[in-house]
């Protein structure tokens, strides 16, 4: 098992009434699996996310991330597992403007003060793997959307984490693009990768091996 | 991981060039003039510091209270510095200084005589005392014999063209010979010999070494040996008036006992100044140089202070209007794994490297400027390139600008949780504008408290050249020296009198602008007891005095030269005549004396009372005057018909020739001295003006790029008004209206703060301006002028941009 919910709430008062965000809601995940969560907008894929990253918080319920129970963790402490275990993998890229290719994807490793000499040898490793060196010196408004998805796929793996969260990753490409990347995520769990995508497209839902619907705040698979 | 830092803050500035060159242009200029305020602060609070053990000198003052005046003095009797030697063991060293003011020293072997503006007697320990070096010379006999004198490196060069000058003989006023022992370097700039040029030995001084308490003419110094309680020896210094000054005037003045002077309410208070106080905290009519104002430096640190505060606050204010663009950025650097200590350091550095290239800019812009400041200044200011000190103060100062200037995003911004940044909605709160708006106001603040301080200045020194000062300043050309054309002066009056364009002349050593002063205090015939005393100015003048400047008798007649008895005969001014108690007819015929002593006294008649005009500075009450006609060849005043000075120079430079063959010929003119009188002030004002300009620059420097910012935050909201159909004018008003409430605000703070410590300023002048509404009202308006102008720019700019384009971009 890499992370379980047991029994999760989480909501916000909205004049006077709770309006929950998440309802009840129950997930196992093993590892290496590769989960394509899909539901409505407003459904709560986003807060799910946010609460498997452990960047926001649940009102109520249990969460287990390997061994760890993470409710009762400080804040200090599940940022330190999340950086360690967990890469994350948005919509909207949201490459750093001012850093080139390699630098995006070198910042991780800085904030996990890793050694220079180690540092290249990893960036390296990752821009070869996939096919982007000769762009290594560009700034992110130089490059196509696919690319860009490319180099925060890139810096998410750099730090080798357990587990993927992808919130749309090929919600702003073109299918050929959204193509690639999804076969590039499917080659990845081969490898060992755990990944969590959310998704709209039926296409791309279907690379996962496991699809979970939500609804609701709740997972509702029937 | 540091070179990272560097490297992202530089990234970081490059790609946003417009507010990095706004910071660090701001912080450049704020803190360029803040370095120049603070080089003139430490000039003037390291005033006489130079000297050596400066700590150990102090100078003997004096509070004298005789006959219903009272008189602070930082002159005292001549017998005191030997008194203080002989009994206070603690008292090592005295010296004196007999001013001389302006005298005339000629080569012997020329013809032509040179000026020295500021000459002093000074006793023989004055070298050893304040361990002045002589460039030639020996320092320990030098100034021991009479009639030897030390000068300085300019004063030597100036009569001899060269240094080495010692033996050599000066000719002072055409008439005594003084021989050159010894010649030092020139006094430093900010000391309180700055002016001097000519030493001479106390030894020829014979009054210095007459035991006599009574008259005040000698500033006198004196060091002490270390570990002495001043305060201890403040006490001891009351007994002198027992032992000493009470027996003098007892033998002087018959029929005076100590007793009768103590019980008249008379006293004289003897206390000390440190040195290095005298330039800031002593202010007595006469000084030995000018001194300064410790509340000029109050003002100016003000000043400066918000300079660099001003720069600094455009820094947080457009570092608060970019968060939304950095929050984003937080956001995606959390989600890698950074930490919040990384990211304050991270926006630390970048605030770092823009204080630091500022710093460096400031450096550069005030040694460029600092010419033009001392200028505007007076002062001789340089920037200590040398002193370790300076780079210390450098660097503390980029640390704490860095860090004030950096805090709002790195303790701000990087506190913000990634998902709410990067959804990019929610974090757009209020109480980042309520913190925009409190540092916009304050900048226009200070800058509205600036401007009227600016225009008060301005204003009151308008009021004071406008004053009717009782006398007539225009058009009276003052030649200086005229003692130097010996008795022949009265033929150099009656051939200038001829020229046509001359209308009147006068000869006296006395005049309502700065020249000689002389006071006694005198008696009413029949009133001589001590307590009836009146403390006057005397005057010697000539009959044509009153006419030349227009003073105005306001009864009984002018002084006239035919007769005899007018040497007797005195004219004095309403406030003499207050004091006496009479009114203005009464008073003519009465006789009063300047003398208490043995015998019948001398007795002067009233024969006219002259309205009060102002023959000291605007800052006091106008004192007691009396007029005596008698020869004193100081100066003469000439009345011109016009103010056409074509060939009215030239002829009277003839004349000057004729009559006063290789004397200098100097004149000014008397508005011209007059203005000279006030100088601190019109510093003030300029600098003043000047200060205000920049931090005016620099908060629209701001309110700029904040509308700037404004606007292209607002773009969508621009575009969905304008598809809703708002005009141009609409959305600017609307986009404007927003920074005119802050500015509101702004003034309703400043005006009062800026209207009451005007107004504290103002009460140093006896006659003086009232703070007006308009003055107010006027430096509101500019204020608001300015920032319309600013922001206006901006704002239809956004105004009239093409909707579709904006609402195209989301």
């Amino acid at each position: 098992m890499l992370l379980k919910l047991n029994h999760i709430y989480k909501w916000v008062k909205s004049g006077g009434r709770r309006v929950f965000l998440l309802n009840d809601l129950n997930l196992t995940i093993e590892k290496g699996e590769f989960i394509s969560l899909m539901g409505p907008s407003g459904s709560g894929k986003s807060t799910l996310f946010n609460v498997i990253a452990m960047l926001d918080t649940f009102d109520e319920g249990d969460y287990f991330f390997e061994n760890e129970t993470i409710h009762d963790l400080n804040s200090k402490q599940k940022t330190k597992l999340f950086n360690e275990n967990i890469g994350f993998i948005f919509q909207a890229y949201h490459l750093l403007d001012d850093l080139t290719v390699y630098e995006n994807i070198e910042t991780p490793l800085l904030y996990k003060k890793i050694k220079s000499s180690e540092r290249k040898a990893l960036v390296a490793d990752m821009l070869d793997k996939f096919n982007i060196v000769g762009k290594k010196d560009l700034f992110p408004h130089q490059l196509s959307g696919g690319q860009q998805q490319l180099v925060g796929i890139a810096r998410a793996l750099i730090i080798k984490p357990k587990l993927i969260l992808a919130d749309e990753p090929t919600g702003n490409l073109n299918s050929t693009q959204s193509d690639e990347i999804m076969q590039l995520f499917k080659d990845l769990n081969t490898e060992g990768i755990t990944i969590i995508q959310a998704t709209h497209s039926e296409s791309n839902a279907a690379y996962g091996s496991r699809l979970i619907k939500l609804l609701d705040g709740s997972v509702n698979n029937k | 991981m540091i070179r990272n830092y560097f490297k992202m803050g530089l990234r970081g500035l490059k790609n946003q060039p417009f507010f990095t060159l706004i910071n660090t242009l701001g912080l450049a200029i704020g803190t360029a003039g803040g370095l120049l305020i603070a080089l003139y602060v430490y000039d003037e609070l390291n005033h006489d510091e130079m000297f050596a053990d400066s700590d150990l000198i102090h100078r003997i003052d004096m509070e004298i209270k005789f006959g219903g005046a009272e008189i602070k003095s930082a002159e005292s009797a001549a017998p005191l510095a030997g008194a203080l030697k002989n009994d206070f063991p603690e008292v090592e060293q005295t010296t004196r200084f007999r001013i001389q003011g302006s005298n005339l020293f000629r080569d012997t072997q020329k013809t032509d005589n040179i000026k020295e503006l500021h000459t002093t007697y000074a006793d023989s320990t004055l070298l050893e005392m304040f361990d002045l070096e002589l460039i030639h010379g020996n320092r320990k006999t030098a100034l021991k014999k009479p009639n030897t004198l030390v000068m300085t490196r300019t004063a030597a060069e100036n009569h001899f063209g060269s240094v080495d000058v010692v033996g050599k003989n000066l000719l002072l006023n055409n008439k005594e010979m003084y021989q050159v022992t010894g010649v030092m370097e020139d006094l430093p700039s900010n000391s309180f010999l700055k002016d001097y040029t000519i030493f001479m030995a106390m030894a020829g001084n014979v009054a210095s070494r007459e035991d006599i308490w009574g008259g005040n003419n000698y500033f006198t110094f004196i060091k002490v040996s270390p570990d002495t309680s001043m305060e201890k020896f403040q006490l001891q210094l009351d007994g002198l008036l027992e032992k000493y000054v009470l027996p003098w005037a007892t033998r002087t003045f018959p029929g005076m006992t100590a007793e009768s002077f103590l019980a008249s309410g008379n006293y004289i208070r003897y206390h000390s100044i440190p040195l290095t106080d005298i330039h800031l905290h002593s202010n007595n009519k006469v000084e030995m140089s000018k001194v300064g104002d410790m509340q000029n430096v109050y003002i100016l640190s003000f000043i400066g202070f918000f300079l660099i505060f001003l720069a600094s606050v455009n820094f947080m204010n457009l570092s608060t209007a970019h968060s939304l663009k950095r929050a984003k950025e937080v956001g995606i650097r959390k989600t890698l794994g950074s930490n919040r200590g990384q990211l304050i350091i991270q926006f630390l550095t970048e605030s770092g490297i823009v204080v630091f290239v500022s710093m460096l800019l400031a450096v550069l812009v005030s040694s460029i400027a600092l010419p033009f400041f001392n200028d505007l200044a007076g002062r001789a200011i340089s920037i200590p390139f040398e002193n370790p000190m300076f780079y210390g103060w450098l660097i503390l100062i980029t640390i704490i600008l860095g860090l004030i200037s950096g805090s709002y995003p790195a303790f701000v911004i990087s506190k913000f949780a990634p998902i709410d940044t990067l959804k990019g909605n929610s974090f757009q709160t209020s109480s980042k504008w309520n913190m925009r708006s409190v540092l916009v106001v304050f900048q226009f603040g200070v800058a509205v408290f600036l401007i009227v301080g600016t225009l008060v200045v301005f204003q009151q020194l308008k009021f004071i050249q406008n004053k009717d000062l009782g006398f007539d300043k225009e058009q009276v050309l003052i030649i200086n020296d005229t003692y130097a054309a010996g008795d022949q002066v009265n033929a150099m009056r009656q051939e200038i009198l001829n020229l046509s364009a001359v209308q009147n002349a006068t000869v006296s050593s006395f005049m309502p602008v700065s020249s000689s002063r002389s006071s006694t205090s005198f008696f009413q015939e029949g009133k001589m007891d001590q307590q009836y005393a009146i403390q006057s100015q005397v005057w010697k003048v000539d009959e044509h005095y009153l006419n030349t400047l227009d003073l105005k008798l306001i009864s009984g007649r002018n002084f006239n030269g035919q007769f005899v008895s007018d040497s007797t005969a005195v004219i004095i001014n309403e406030s003499t005549l207050k004091t006496l108690g009479l009114d203005a007819e009464e008073a003519l015929g009465v006789r009063i004396t300047q003398e208490v002593e043995l015998g019948e006294p001398l007795y002067f008649k009233i024969i006219g009372v002259v309205q009060d005009f102002h023959y000291e500075s605007l800052r006091d009450d106008i004192g007691a005057l009396a007029l005596f006609m008698d020869r004193s060849t100081g100066y003469m005043a000439i009345k011109l018909k016009t103010a056409d000075l074509t060939d009215i120079l030239s002829n009277i430079e003839n004349i000057w020739a004729s009559k006063a063959p290789g004397q200098p010929f100097d004149y000014r003119f008397m508005d011209d001295a007059f203005e000279t009188s006030y100088k601190e002030e019109q510093r003030l004002g300029s600098i003043f003006m000047v200060f205000t300009c920049l931090s005016i620059f620099i908060a629209c420097l701001g309110l700029f790029a904040l509308a700037m910012y404004n606007a292209q935050t607002r773009t969508k909201e621009i575009g969905v008004r304008k598809v809703l159909g708002a005009s141009v004018r609409q959305i600017t008003f609307r986009l404007t209206l927003n920074f005119l409430k802050l500015v509101g605000v702004a003034i309703l703070f400043a005006l009062p703060l800026g209207w009451y410590f005007m107004d504290i300023w103002l009460r140093d002048f006896t006659y003086r301006i009232q703070v007006g509404w308009q003055t107010l009202g006027f430096a509101a308006l500019l204020v608001i002028f300015i920032a319309i102008f600013t922001v206006s720019f901006q704002a239809i700019k956004a105004a009239i941009a093409n909707p579709v384009k904006s609402l195209r971009t989301e």
